[in-house]
């Protein structure tokens, strides 16, 4: 029985990874054409199903089932093409970062159109009876639906394989995805073929949807449930490649599977040594994937060489801009002394909940100044960033647990163990450039995010609770809850003593960075943002920079994560609250928004960002469906970020008026931490 | 007899089947003028980036000042005193002309700062590197607009911008990689009036296309053909040369 047993898993695993095939075949060969990474690809997926959802409910589960099959993948195809048309489409040239951007924004767009259209319960997708049916063959016993699953998928596979290897379209696609400039140097618009590509990936994506949907069921998480894996298979089997999707798919399921299925199991005992398999469901694929990366990161399939670099850039927020740097820096000024006063008006007005606010601003505006420092001056785009605002919130609460409530040992062991980390974490990942380089560091914050479910001191998937900071060192001080006394009749609490500890240390933070962009290592930083290999020449050791520049960069996010668990809004440290991959989308997204190597640009989009969160959220259920547009615009129109707007005031300006050169220098900048 | 500033030993590149670089041995005297000619696919770039380290060679040696640097990193080479200029204008865009040598300035100068200076101390506060970038500055005519960026520079003034960048870290071996590439012939003129200017005292190593430029200003001329040194030998020996006319110079024969 143990052979049947083997094989019902492996027919389980096969399942799984041929919807893996579908979906990582569409992102395989949008990445490889046109050098998008899809983020959205996984909520196309849900909305496959979804729609299948409406199409089955009034043509009951027999009939239902098939049109759904058919029409709705034509739906969310369509949606699509649309898609690329109006959103990608303008952003082809510049750098892949703005294309995860825009997508990012896409996920919270249809995942939120999603919840408003069909809701947030979880639902069963009704196939017809015989197909649900278990079936037994040679005493495996399994469901017709898992035969279904996958003889349908492998025959659309072999279509897709059809299309792509056997017919002028598919000639040219693929010819795209080797080299781009020569189809269009032989004659080819290659640019009309996108919206093919795109809407043709968007319907596999849907049909994966549809036969997952029926399968397990239909929720509002399953994209973001499948989007990492499917980067998995992408990675693995080599971006742009079809083949390398459909081992990859393969791959993924069947050991994701059978991970899950022999935990633990014990293989063999010799004496008193046993042999088991190792307890590492989930974290297999991603210590797969590194491996692949870091030794043939073109992937197991990859027929691309180095990815091209230098055809788009970075867009900085930095220059262009109109304010002198006196001007700059009294506005940092007033800003400080303006959150400095903030509490005094919250005192007033007597609802601490803004205090709430403003410190969680205050906590992201660090995270999001500790990605500016690679992102904005090393151009290096880490997918994986949250690891250290995560791991600087674990270890915070550990040390608090278990070794010292005082802050400053709290939050220096948080830098500390994050710039370990992120030194062995940098001095792999930076071997691999561009895209490589995003994908290694979410392979590692995904590796350690399923970890911390895995391990008892981490407290699993409930996290960590019970931990308190005290303000102070040894016995001089007081614990951050004890702290309550009154002032002029008004009470200071907790969230008051924290709102300044923050403040101080975002300053800090601050002045930190900015000295050291000053200072010969930063200078060096941005010329390797310019140009690497120009920077190599002229005689700089680039991986040691950027290394360093990472461990840098890691340390501040683990204080960041330190604070948020000495935070006493913080009750508990779990992993989706810390170490989940959205973080990473957001953190780029908030800095993006505020405007990239400004340093005080990403602070001021971390304002804007929670601001506008809290703001949208107490009039609308839909806010993310709103910040999602709005951060889709950005990337569209203000690509380098709130802090362009004076300069993109003042070119209007200028060009509306050129006789009066004066500038109404009232510009919108009014939380910022410079 | 002179002193040797750079030797090749059977440096040989083979990317899979093609042998871009077969069996190349090379020395050039300190304070020589040479020039790497030949026709397209030669592998002239090929060779200059052998030497300056962004490839490795398949076989061979390469030495510098005496030492085998055929392992060592091409940054580290720069810090020996092997400079180059790329082919395609390579020159930070986005930040000033002052800030382009500085940084070029700072690299020479980095053993010098301490790790808390590096992090801590104003850019702008070492007084050797702030001199040498004015005199680099003032020797490549870009004083005036060092504070534009880069970027905004005509694309003349970009090719001086990128000398000024080799001439800051001040090499002893200057790999010139087609400096007058895609120039108007005044340009070219002015480009190599500055190259005898400021780097006659160095040692120069220059990949041109244009053969009368070449034969004027070299000491001695090496001509490559399909990876191989068909020559080598002062202007009037390679102008004389019947394989060089045959293969390169296009010579016709009765």
């Amino acid at each position: 029985m143990v052979a049947a047993d083997f094989i019902e898993q492996l027919l389980n695993g096969l399942t799984l990874g041929m919807v893996y095939v579908l979906l990582a075949a569409g992102l395989s060969v949008i990445f490889g054409v046109m050098d998008v990474i899809n983020f959205s690809h996984g909520e196309l997926f849900a909305l496959g199903a979804y729609f299948a959802l409406s199409i089955i409910a009034p043509f009951g589960a027999g009939t239902g089932f098939w049109v759904a099959i058919v029409v709705a993948p034509v739906v969310v195809g369509l949606i699509g093409a649309a898609i690329e048309r109006t959103t990608v489409r303008p952003l082809y040239g510049r750098d892949p970062l703005y294309h995860i951007l825009l997508t990012f924004g896409l996920v919270l767009v249809i995942n939120d159109a999603i919840r408003l259209i069909w809701g947030t319960q979880q639902r069963q997708l009704a196939v017809p009876e015989y197909l649900s049916q278990p079936i037994s063959i040679l005493g495996v016993r399994v469901s017709v639906y898992n035969y279904f699953m996958i003889v349908f998928a492998a025959l659309l596979a072999v279509v897709t394989w059809y299309l792509l290897n056997r017919t002028k379209y598919g000639m040219i696609i693929r010819a795209g995805s080797q080299d781009r400039e020569m189809v269009r140097n032989v004659g080819i618009d290659i640019d009309q073929y996108y919206t093919l590509v795109f809407g043709v990936g968007a319907a596999l994506a849907a049909v994966a949807g549809i036969v997952l949907g029926g399968y397990q069921n239909v929720n509002t998480g399953m994209g973001n449930s499948v989007i990492i894996p499917a980067f998995v298979v992408v990675v693995l089997g080599g971006l742009g490649s079809f083949r390398g999707a459909v081992f990859g798919g393969l791959l993924v399921g069947i050991v994701q599977t059978l991970m899950r299925a022999y935990n633990g199991t014990v293989l063999a005992t010799f004496g008193d040594t046993t042999l088991s398999v190792p307890n590492l469901e989930g974290l297999t694929v991603y210590l797969l994937m590194i491996a692949v990366l870091l030794v043939k990161p073109q992937g197991l399939f990859g027929t691309r060489g180095e990815e091209s670099e230098g055809e788009g850039e970075i867009l900085v927020g930095g220059y262009g801009g109109i304010l002198a740097d006196s001007t700059r820096v009294r506005l940092g000024g007033i800003a400080v002394v303006a959150l400095a006063l903030a509490p005094v008006a919250i005192l007033f007005m007597g609802d601490q909940y803004y205090l709430v606010v403003l410190n969680e601003i205050l906590i992201w505006a660090i995270f999001a100044l500790s990605l500016d420092i690679v992102m904005g001056y090393a151009g290096l785009v880490p997918l994986g960033h949250t690891m250290f605002y995560g791991v600087g919130a674990y270890t915070a609460a550990l040390v608090m647990l278990h070794y010292s409530q005082s802050v400053f040992v709290v939050l220096l062991g948080a830098i500390l163990l994050c710039a370990i980390l992120a030194w062995i974490v940098g001095s792999l990942s930076i071997r691999v450039s561009g895209v490589y380089f995003a994908m290694i560091t979410l392979a590692f914050a995904e590796l350690l995010y399923s970890a911390v479910f895995k391990f008892d001191f981490t407290g699993g998937s409930d996290g960590l609770l019970g931990f308190e900071a005290f303000i102070g060192l040894g016995s001089l001080g007081a614990s951050l809850s004890n702290i309550e006394f009154g002032l002029l009749g008004y009470e200071i609490g907790q969230q008051f003593v924290f709102y300044y500890l923050a403040l101080l240390i975002a300053v800090l933070s601050f002045l930190f960075a900015r000295r050291m962009m000053n200072a010969p290592f930063g200078s060096v930083l941005q010329s390797i943002r310019e140009s690497e290999e120009r920077a190599e020449f002229i005689g700089y050791d680039v991986n040691r920079y950027k290394r360093r520049a990472f461990v840098i960069s890691g340390g501040m996010a683990g204080l960041a994560g330190g604070l948020l668990a000495v935070s006493p809004s913080t009750v508990i440290i779990s992993p989706d609250q810390t170490l989940n991959w959205i973080h990473s989308g957001e953190v780029i997204v908030i800095a993006l928004f505020g405007g990239m190597g400004t340093l005080y640009g990403p602070m001021i989009g971390s304002g804007v960002f929670f601001g506008a969160e809290e703001f949208l959220s107490s009039y609308t259920d839909q806010w993310r469906l709103i910040i999602g547009t709005m951060f889709i615009l950005f990337v569209l129109f203000v690509p380098r970020g709130i802090v362009s707007i004076p300069s993109l005031v003042a070119q209007r300006l200028e060009t509306a008026n050129n006789a009066d050169g004066s500038v109404d220098m009232d510009e919108p900048e009014v939380r910022s931490d410079d | 007899m002179t002193e040797t500033v750079l030797e090749t030993d059977g440096l040989t590149k083979r990317f899979g089947k093609l042998t871009a670089v077969d069996d190349v041995s090379l020395s050039v005297a300190d304070g020589e003028f040479r020039s790497v000619i030949g026709p397209n696919g030669a592998g002239k770039t090929t060779t200059f980036n052998l030497i300056t380290g962004a490839l490795s060679p398949s076989e061979g040696v390469v030495r510098f000042k005496g030492e085998d640097i055929t392992n060592v990193a091409p940054h580290e080479r720069v810090g020996r005193g092997l400079g180059r200029s790329f082919q395609i204008t390579n020159v930070f865009g986005g930040l000033t002309v002052r800030e382009n040598v500085r940084l070029a300035a700072q690299s020479v100068h980095s053993d010098e700062i301490n790790p808390g200076e590096a992090l801590f101390r104003d850019k702008n506060g070492f007084d050797e590197i702030t001199e040498q970038t004015g005199t680099v500055l003032e020797q490549i005519g870009l004083r005036d607009r060092a504070d534009e960026h880069a970027e905004a520079l005509a694309y003349g003034d970009q090719r001086r911008l990128e000398l000024g960048l080799v001439l800051a870290t001040d090499p002893d071996l200057i790999m010139l990689d087609e400096p007058t590439a895609g120039m108007s012939s005044e340009e070219t003129q002015a480009t190599m009036n500055l190259i005898d200017d400021v780097l006659s005292d160095r040692s120069l190593m220059l990949i041109e296309h244009d053969i009368d430029l070449v034969m004027r200003v070299s000491d001695r001329i090496t001509v490559l053909t399909r990876g191989e040194e068909l020559a080598s030998g002062t202007p009037e020996e390679i102008a004389n040369n019947e394989d060089v006319r045959d293969a390169y110079l296009g010579g016709v024969r009765e």
